[in-house]
């Protein structure tokens, strides 16, 4: 169990002719989490950016729309000198730049003149069949032409009524007509040309013949392409060639960035500046000493009481050890805790894994499960996956050791059952199960415990384990709320809680035990707890009480869940095995099938195993187990620097 | 007693009665499950295209009405095992 890291409140004043400085030093020790400062009435105003602001925003723009252009992504990180990739910048830039913009310039061109060269290429198309120069289509003093589509058929005869002086191409095909009448007899061919749907068909302006042209064109047309891949191939290389500066310099402009607009966040007056900010309390000699010596102690640093209104205002880091760390990746999701509150994430490294094993415990499912995380651990260098990889491994340690309890692999048992109707064989011949007592509804209790055969022993075992979470959650609240308020609030508010539970349970033994007296104790202890409860806080109290009974209930999730995961397992089971019994062929073609079947059904119960029971652990962690003493809704303890990747000083 | 010509007669005998009333719990508060769950998760969906730091709040209040398919599902193990 643990808090949040002690901070301390620190406030740096000094004159503006050192603010670069001072800047630098707590951007480069990477501990000062800046408060923003909001302009009121005390005169301070909120600065303009350095000098360089604009430059580097300027050149960030810029290498930022290169890298997507060029569809750069994060890789293995190649670390460069700060300095040597500083000096040569700006004439790489200007050399990637420029490279770039020319190279895409003419493959806009080249695109232009690959469409162009298509549009030529549909003008051509209807004319191929007919095959005439297209020069011969022109230049008549009395000959009228015709060119186009016509949607009925066409023959000489429908021309020859009207004149004998006419020429005919004609393609029945493609419905392509160019005609060559006398001017005087072109309206009344016209009209009988319209009849058969005719649709003028613009001629070429270039002369040629037109698979000549066609030919030509699709010649052009490859040469394009060509062209067009080569550039391609050369952006490709310029990429390969330019990737690391790319990201190197993206880094350190993004530092400098960082660096010159940080003036928008702090108060100054004419000559001087303030900065207000957080630091963790172990810190805070290193940020007033990295200060003093960039500054050759011209500013002046100094911390500030915190104030209980301001407690809860202050911005949280963890403090956690290194395996209890990846469970901070569960609370964020949920709320990172106030700076006042309990840090629950050492106690959900126990009672998350705890629950997830409840429901999965299955040792060939851990194996398997515990094999992935760890292959995707190595695999991804991602420092969001990592902590959920580990995660996953915790979880399937607990299901590992759930599943040798529960004696289950893949869904099969391990130890052979004696029941009513007769003996269950195990997996392992030998391992006989073994009864511990009797348990629930005429049940028993053995070992390896297995629980489709107990369902009324684990429901009630199940409901146990939450109302004793529920009352760790008690406990965690009556810690946080006797530190801040005082020891009356937190025993009105939690410990009356535990007093009803108390005085539920003794009058249950008592009546159970036929013992009356003892039950009207308990029964008095359960009306005091409930007064203290609306004591403490008020009617709502007591009408929360029945949400503790569904809380407790809601635990009996982990056998339903566990159940469903069993029975799909199982199934699979059945199905693939009674594929092999029942395949007499010699081929085997259903043992196979068998096979194939076991393997895709035990695939996806193996997804639903990270699912359903990490989303129903989760669930109760949140849920019931956060509901009675967690508030959440701490700020992110948020230092301003830059943790560099591709480049050092 | 109503439908007692049923239990014993030809379509049902008391195990198949048992057995549907267990069906009937889980289909009926599974149903009612999936109606509070698809209300409430459209709106976390939609408050979480808003600001993604909902996720967790908007899991929360989504699976909160699991708990009914879930006393559905001990009522069902009840009914067969009593």
């Amino acid at each position: 169990m643990s808090r949040p890291k002690e901070m301390t409140r620190a406030v740096i004043v000094g004159h503006k002719s050192i603010l670069k400085e001072t800047i630098d030093s707590l951007h480069d020790t990477n501990l000062f989490h800046i408060e923003d400062f909001v302009e009121d009435e005390s005169g301070f105003k909120i600065s303009k950016p350095l000098k360089n602001a604009e430059e580097v925003s300027k050149k960030l723009v810029k290498i930022r729309s290169i890298a997507n252009y060029l569809g750069i992504v994060k890789k293995e990180p190649v670390v460069q000198k700060t300095d040597s990739v500083l000096r040569d910048l700006d004439s790489k830039l200007n050399e990637l730049d420029r490279a770039i913009a020319t190279k895409t310039e003419s493959i806009a061109q080249l695109d232009n003149e690959l469409k162009d060269l298509d549009s030529q290429k549909r003008e051509i198309l209807p004319y191929l069949s007919i095959n005439l120069d297209f020069d011969d289509y022109r230049g008549y003093e009395s000959l009228k032409v015709f060119a186009g589509m016509v949607k009925g058929s066409l023959d000489g005869s429908q021309i020859s009524s009207i004149t004998k002086a006419y020429e005919l191409y004609y393609d029945p095909q493609s419905k392509a007509v160019v005609l060559f009448v006398a001017k005087s007899d072109a309206d009344r061919v016209y009209e009988v040309l319209q009849d058969l749907g005719f649709r003028e068909l613009r001629v070429p302006e270039r002369g040629g013949v037109p698979s000549e042209l066609l030919r030509f064109i699709e010649q052009k047309e490859a040469e394009v392409t060509r062209k067009i891949e080569s550039l391609r191939v050369d952006i490709e290389s310029l990429k390969a060639k330019y990737a690391d500066f790319i990201l190197a310099s993206d880094e350190i402009l993004s530092i400098e960035s960082q660096k010159a607009e940080l003036p928008l966040r702090i108060a100054t007056s004419a000559n001087a500046f303030i900065i207000e900010g957080w630091t963790p309390t172990e810190d805070y000699d290193k940020v007033v000493s990295a200060v003093n010596s960039a500054t050759n102690g011209k500013a002046y640093v100094t911390s500030l009481e915190i104030d209980e209104e301001e407690e809860e205002h202050v911005p949280v880091e963890y403090n956690n050890s290194k395996i209890a760390a990846p469970m901070q990746q569960i609370m964020d999701l949920y709320s990172r805790p106030k700076y006042t509150e309990l840090d629950p994430s050492s106690v959900i490294l126990i009672t998350f894994p705890l629950m997830y094993g409840l429901i999965l415990g299955d040792i060939g499912y851990a194996l398997i499960l515990g094999a992935i995380a760890l292959a995707v651990k190595k695999a991804v260098k991602s420092d969001a996956v990592k902590p959920l990889m580990d995660i996953l491994i915790y979880c399937q340690i607990s299901t590992f050791i759930f599943g040798i309890i529960y004696g289950e692999f893949l869904g099969f048992s391990l130890a052979s059952l004696h029941t009513a109707h007769g003996v269950v064989p195990g997996l392992i011949p030998g391992w006989e199960t073994i009864v511990l007592f009797e348990g629930l509804g005429g049940e028993e209790f053995t070992f390896p415990v297995h629980r489709t055969h107990m369902v009324m022993t684990m429901i009630a075992a199940t409901v146990t384990i939450g109302l004793l979470q529920l009352n760790l959650g008690f406990l965690l609240g009556f810690a946080n709320i006797s530190r801040h308020h005082g020891m009356k609030h937190a025993v009105l508010e939690k410990g009356s809680w535990l007093v009803i539970q108390l005085g539920a349970l003794v009058a249950a033994i008592g009546y159970l035990g036929g013992n009356s007296g003892l039950a009207y104790v308990g029964a008095g202890i359960l009306v005091l707890g409930i007064v203290m409860l609306t004591m403490g806080e008020g009617i709502k109290g007591p009408i929360e009480l029945p949400s503790l009974m569904g809380n407790a209930l809601s635990y009996a999730r982990i056998i339903a869940v566990g159940l469903s995961s069993i029975y799909i397992a199982s199934t699979v089971n059945d199905i693939a095995f009674e594929m092999i019994w029942s395949d007499h062929s010699k081929i085997g073609f259903l043992a196979v099938a068998a096979i194939l079947v076991f393997i895709l059904g035990h695939a996806l119960n193996t997804v639903l195993s990270i699912i359903a029971p990490g989303l129903h652990a989760l669930r109760l962690q949140y849920v019931e187990f956060f509901g009675k003493f967690y508030e959440g809704g701490g700020r992110k303890y948020n230092p301003f620097g830059y943790i560099r990747k591709y480049t050092e000083e | 007693m109503v439908g007692e010509e049923l239990v014993g007669g030809p379509f049902l005998d008391a195990d198949g009665m048992k057995a549907l009333g267990a069906a009937l719990a889980i289909t009926v508060t599974g149903l009612a499950s999936a109606w509070a769950e698809k209300e409430i998760g459209t709106a976390a969906i939609g408050a979480m295209a808003e600001n993604e730091g909902l996720f967790g709040k908007g899991l929360i209040l989504t699976v909160i009405p699991e708990t009914i398919v879930i006393f559905g599902l001990v009522v069902a193990l009840l009914i067969n095992s009593a």
